[in-house]
């Protein structure tokens, strides 16, 4: 038997102090402005989560491409020599080398930086620093043999999240 | 997986249990204020995650976690802040909305609770906790949540007894 009933009732009716309306209004607030800060990460995701793997496929397709025309238009130069003029010793002994390319350059210019603020990336309660680099990267190759070169040039847009501790 | 449907429950959520989480954070905080933020991030973060309040005790316990915190900072900024306010002394809100005398003085019993059994008897009464919800709350043992409880009953009953 609970002999404490009688001072149990008693406290109940005891009652706690309202919240003002302004904590319900601080709550809707921060609420919403978790769904905003939801459905912002759901549209930027793509730039947050793989924006070096962007620019790099971006790259890499550009250079492959040019490599392409590179090789069909050095096999339409070899076939032409060998129908149209007389192919030198010298050529000829060159058919291998004359196909490989090294690289010899590569540049990054940065050419507009921007700082977007604080922002929440992947449901993580740590704000991040979002820095947006836009650049301009080039990538050159050489035939050391033939001395013939080729460039690839291409904008690309860099996306950083920096951590930022509290306090 | 996000539950949409589920963002406006948050409303008649919180007006349920906020009189009942705001009486728990005033267990750790002087001012009403201190304890509307301390609600306000431990409801939010709590919602954030579980968009329901069906584990009430995680919820109880975030309020008490983000409390302990705010008395962490409140510490340090209290010694930085020593000399200036040397004098003044700290505000006080009521906890509870009386009717009468005799509730002033069930709810100044209450106050002066040892603060292990007052925590126990706010959970137990006014949010209507178990035992074993109240244990998880607090990390505590069941058996240690209905002894404080019965303690804390006791000790109001004899402070409340005529001299």
């Amino acid at each position: 038997m609970n002999d404490f009933s009688e001072l149990e009732n008693e406290l109940r009716k005891l009652r706690p102090a309202r919240p003002s309306p302004i904590l319900f209004e601080r709550v809707e607030e921060a609420m919403v402005d978790h769904r905003a800060r939801l459905s912002q990460r759901r549209t930027l995701s793509w730039f947050t989560e793989a924006p070096h793997k962007a620019a790099l496929g971006f790259g890499l397709a550009a250079a492959a491409v040019l490599l392409l025309l590179a090789r069909i238009s050095m096999e339409q130069r070899g076939t032409t020599a060998k129908t149209g003029a007389p192919v030198s010793s010298v050529m000829a002994t060159r058919p291998t080398s004359a196909n490989e390319f090294i690289a010899a350059g590569a540049t990054q210019i940065v050419y507009n930086s921007r700082d977007e603020g604080l922002h929440f990336a992947d449901g993580s309660e740590q704000p991040v620093r979002r820095l947006r680099y836009r650049t301009h990267q080039t990538w050159q190759w050489r035939n050391p043999t033939t001395g013939a070169s080729f460039r690839v040039s291409y904008p690309s847009e860099e996306v950083v999240l920096i951590p930022v501790s509290g306090q | 997986m996000e539950n949409i449907a589920s963002h406006e429950d948050w409303k008649s959520c919180f007006s349920e249990v906020a009189p009942g989480l705001l009486l728990f954070a005033r267990q750790w905080v002087q001012s009403a204020a201190d304890a509307e933020d301390i609600v306000q991030e431990a409801f939010v973060k709590f919602w954030r995650r579980n968009y329901k309040i069906d584990n009430r005790p995680l919820l109880y316990a975030a309020v008490r976690s983000i409390a302990l915190d705010v008395i962490r900072r409140d510490k340090r900024r209290a010694r930085r802040e020593a000399s200036v306010f040397a004098e003044a002394e700290p505000a006080i809100d009521p906890q509870f909305e009386f009717e009468d005398e005799a509730q002033s003085a069930l709810a100044a019993a209450v106050d002066s609770l040892p603060h292990d059994q007052r925590e126990v008897l706010v959970l137990k009464i006014w949010n209507e906790l178990t035992f074993s919800e109240i244990a998880s709350a607090l990390d505590i043992s069941q058996n240690t949540a209905a002894s404080r409880y019965r303690y804390a009953l006791a000790s109001l009953r004899k402070s409340l007894q005529p001299q």
